[in-house]
């Protein structure tokens, strides 16, 4: 068993306990490569792969390039053909999509419209997703052309298509027994919960891998992960926690650090009854979102391995509106000035009250886990205590009790880390703070009822909807968070953070993507 | 005997039914709708109201809590504990897949603190107040104050990082079990060790043990053949409670070895609210705690034949 290192200092026994070349790409071009070199160890995080008919191959496991979309988001989240070739919007709703030939399965199966009607009705079996494809949505038109007609009009379809959860499998397909796509890598083996085994497909129509396989260990703990990576069991290895991203390198290793894919942000709830009613005043929202001193943040939990947020979604995806929206600036004296304005007014221990109540909020912090948040929470905490606001710390054991509370509404302060899977700019606005109808499932419904701000948000989320050139739709997007960031201090963004790979000496080269679910993995290349 | 085992076995089912109802109930009081939760985790976003709805219907959610539990009571009687939600597998499937992983390390983790913990404690029973059990105390005391996954990272260090000799995590091949069986056997060998040594002294003192001592009984047959196999009685059944708290509870040691077993099956089903799965495993591990509690309790008449004579 090779060793990267074979000491334990104190700094290994740190991160034992408590859990470069810096750019995004990195090495010679994968693709260049003709002759694939030898196999690769990566070590990722859990198995969550299903095996029913919900089994989701977004996600069989990691995503490891056996099955592909129609088309592809690339790292600064743009849209180019994959199994599509080209595509046009006909008038009123429907999509005509042109697909690629000479594709063959894994199995020789050729690549033509009934791969893509199977898989999109599958998709609509299982309630049509976020394309809200329906059962007779999919015609073929010939063997290499399909149209959808979803069952609203969709102009944001082609964005969201891309989603590998929407890769295409071949007619009869049930991914759950056998996996057979058309991409550049074939399985090998899967041994559920241990390792996933894939083979370069010498038959794939793109460019070839660079690695002959790829052999994807789990190790659901991340300091476990970091230790196989020191110990020589791995390669390399993905989602290294942005606390430790430093012990990689202290491990003889060699940090990536890729562009900005998820994001980490508070929710301020507006339409809370008492005593969760204070996000209703404009001038406490105001407050809070120039008391946090973001550089701090990303300084003190992150070990900077983050950069301040400016959106709650990657701003790659904004294109040139990405300009548009700023986060508001840090600046505690003028928060002050404004809880003055008031009248909320320094008290007992420096908590401000206004008629007889103290300015204290309460922070819910627990999705996706409250450890995903390391000492976000404590920070936040000492900084609107400069300005006078006490705030109470609620750690949710899990996911269901987070969005419990959030259902009832107990909570002022909501911390947040979400990521942007696919290439629709509105998606998680649209998502979190449309306008719910009345009388909705009151789950379902939570975040709208909690954060949404009301019409002119919704006309920009429908405008986004209904653009069909994509600078317009980045450019309402782009305004629809304007409105939540800084006109109605809803959302507060925090970080951005970086995707972080740490990989050994044997590594070549590695093009990190910002989404992990859309990493391609014919990037990788290894030392002969 | 027979009978006192048919006796003991015709339990099972109130205890079935009874913890089965108490983790239904108890599954469903907690916050979380399961279908909500299992296609954040397939989908990786908050799922739409359609594709929440055709879950619900999948899973069976529609129907009223009693209905369900009825339901799956009716099932689990004729052997089916039904669909686990998250994976999509038998419950009684996962649980048989999964638990003869978990029974390797447990059963390794426990024959390794039994090798550990009774000698020494017997040593330091003999040896009172000498360096042995100066010794064996600092040793239980680092045993008993080191958490498991403290003990897990020390044990990767040394023999994957720097030694080289075993893989970090997996569960592929023997060398995969020996570090979180350690692990256990390292956790569970500290209160044995001191158990044993308590005991022990007790029965040193015993009026019958001075007896054999003085008619010129040897040492060792007096400490194996008649201290120790008294000792033994308290000690086996603290070692089966502990061995069932093992196969149930060996989440952290699982989740960092990355070892396929039952502990964090139901970790993950407890956080999905996954129903069947949760009471599939109450059912298991009800099981598991009564049938080794009988095991125990005919080991009592082996090692001691006057249990055997009174049951009589």
């Amino acid at each position: 068993m090779r060793r990267v290192s074979s000491e334990i200092n104190r700094r290994t026994l740190l991160l034992a306990t408590g859990a470069a070349g810096i750019t995004v790409r990195f090495g010679r071009s994968a693709t260049a490569q003709e002759t694939p070199s030898g196999s690769a160890r990566v070590g990722v995080g859990e198995d969550g792969y299903r095996v029913d008919e919900r089994a989701n191959v977004g996600f069989y496991p990691l995503n490891t390039n056996i099955f592909e979309s129609l088309v592809y988001m690339t790292p600064d989240y743009q849209i180019e053909p994959r199994l599509a070739e080209s595509w046009e919007f006909v008038e009123p709703g429907t999509w005509r999509i042109v697909l690629r030939q000479g594709v063959v399965f894994h199995d020789g199966t050729p690549f033509t419209a009934e791969a893509v009607k199977y898989t999109m009705d599958r998709i609509a079996a299982n309630g049509g997703g976020v394309l809200g494809v329906g059962p007779d949505s999919t015609v073929i038109v010939d063997d290499f052309t399909v149209e959808i007609t979803p069952t609203y009009v969709n102009m944001r379809m082609m964005e969201q298509i891309g989603h590998p959860n929407n890769s295409i499998l071949p007619p009869g397909l049930n991914p759950a027994e056998s996996r057979n796509g058309t991409g550049p890598f074939r399985e090998v083996e899967y041994v559920a919960a241990d390792h996933y085994s894939v083979e370069a497909n010498a038959d794939y129509w793109g460019d070839a891998p660079g690695v002959s396989g790829i052999t994807f260990q789990f190790y659901p703990d991340p300091t476990a992960r970091l230790l196989a990576l020191q110990a020589g069991d791995a390669d390399l290895i993905v989602d290294v926690p942005a606390q430790s991203a430093d012990q990689v390198e202290a491990a003889g290793a060699t940090l990536l650090r890729g562009p900005v894919g998820s994001y980490e942000a508070m929710y301020f709830q507006i339409k809370g009854e008492a005593p969760y009613d204070l996000g209703q005043d404009p001038a406490v929202r105001e407050a809070v979102s120039i008391a946090i001193d973001r550089q701090q943040v990303i300084d003190s939990a992150w070990q900077g391995n983050a950069e301040p947020g400016t959106t709650m979604i990657p701003p790659a995806i904004l294109g040139d509106s990405a300009s548009l929206v700023a986060a508001p600036e840090f600046d505690p004296e003028r928060a002050r000035q404004l809880l003055e304005e008031a009248g909320w007014v320094e008290g007992e221990g420096g908590v401000r009250e206004k008629d007889g109540r103290a300015l204290a909020l309460t922070i819910i912090n627990g999705f996706a886990t409250a450890a995903d948040h390391g000492s976000v929470p404590e920070l936040i905490q000492a900084q609107l205590g400069y300005i006078g606001i006490e705030l109470e710390i609620i750690q949710t054991p899990d996911t269901a009790t987070y969005e419990q509370r959030l259902t009832v509404g107990e909570g002022d302060l909501w911390l947040e880390r979400g990521s942007q899977n696919d290439g629709n700019p509105a998606f998680l606005p649209e998502l979190l703070f449309s306008t719910p109808e009345e009388g909705g499932d009151p789950e379902a419904t939570a975040y709208g009822r909690a954060f949404a701000p009301g019409e002119a948000f919704d006309t920009e989320i429908a405008r986004s909807r209904e653009a069909t050139d994509i600078a317009e739709v980045q450019e309402a997007a782009a305004q629809a968070m304007n409105i939540v960031i800084n006109e109605e201090r809803i959302v507060i963004p925090l970080c951005g953070f970086y995707r972080l790979v740490g990989h050994s000496e044997a590594v070549t080269s590695f093009d990190l993507h910002a989404s992990g679910v859309n990493q391609l993995w014919t990037s990788l290349t290894m030392a002969e | 005997m027979f009978r006192f085992v048919l006796r003991r076995l015709a339990y099972l089912l109130p205890v079935w039914i009874g913890i089965s109802l108490v983790a239904f109930m108890l599954a469903n009081l907690a916050p979380g709708d399961p279908a909500r939760l299992a296609l954040q985790r397939e989908l990786g976003r908050q799922p739409t109201a359609e594709e929440t709805a055709v879950v619900r219907e999948q899973m069976g959610l529609n129907d009223a809590a009693p209905i369900r539990y009825l339901n799956w009571l009716g099932d689990a009687l004729t052997g089916d504990l039904g669909t686990s939600y998250r994976t999509g597998q038998p419950v009684l499937d996962s649980l048989a897949d999964r638990f003869p992983t978990t029974l390797q390390i447990a059963g390794f983790g426990l024959l390794l603190a039994i090798a550990i913990a009774i000698p020494l404690g017997i040593l330091a029973a003999v040896y009172r107040q000498g360096p042995i059990d100066h010794f064996s105390r600092v040793i239980a005391l680092l045993g008993a104050s080191m958490p498991s996954y403290w003990v897990a990272y020390l044990l990767i260090l040394l023999l994957s990082v720097r030694l080289g000799w075993l893989p970090v995590a997996g569960s592929q091949t023997w060398q995969h079990a020996v570090m979180p069986a350690l692990t256990l056997g390292i956790g569970g060998s500290a209160s044995l060790m001191r158990l044993t040594r308590s005991e022990m002294l007790e029965t040193l003192n015993q009026d019958y043990i001075r007896t054999a001592r003085a008619k010129g009984l040897g040492s060792r047959p007096l400490m194996l053949g008649h201290a120790l196999r008294n000792t033994m009685i308290p000690l086996s059944t603290v070692l089966g409670m502990r061995f069932a708290g093992m196969l149930g509870g060996a989440v952290i040691v699982e989740t960092i070895f990355s070892w396929p077993g039952i502990g964090k099956l139901v970790v993950d089903a407890i956080f999905d609210r996954d129903y069947p799965m949760i009471q599939g495993f109450v059912i298991f591990m009800g099981t598991a705690f009564l049938l080794i509690n009988l095991i125990v309790d005919l080991g009592y008449g082996v090692i001691d034949p006057r249990i055997r004579l009174a049951r009589r």
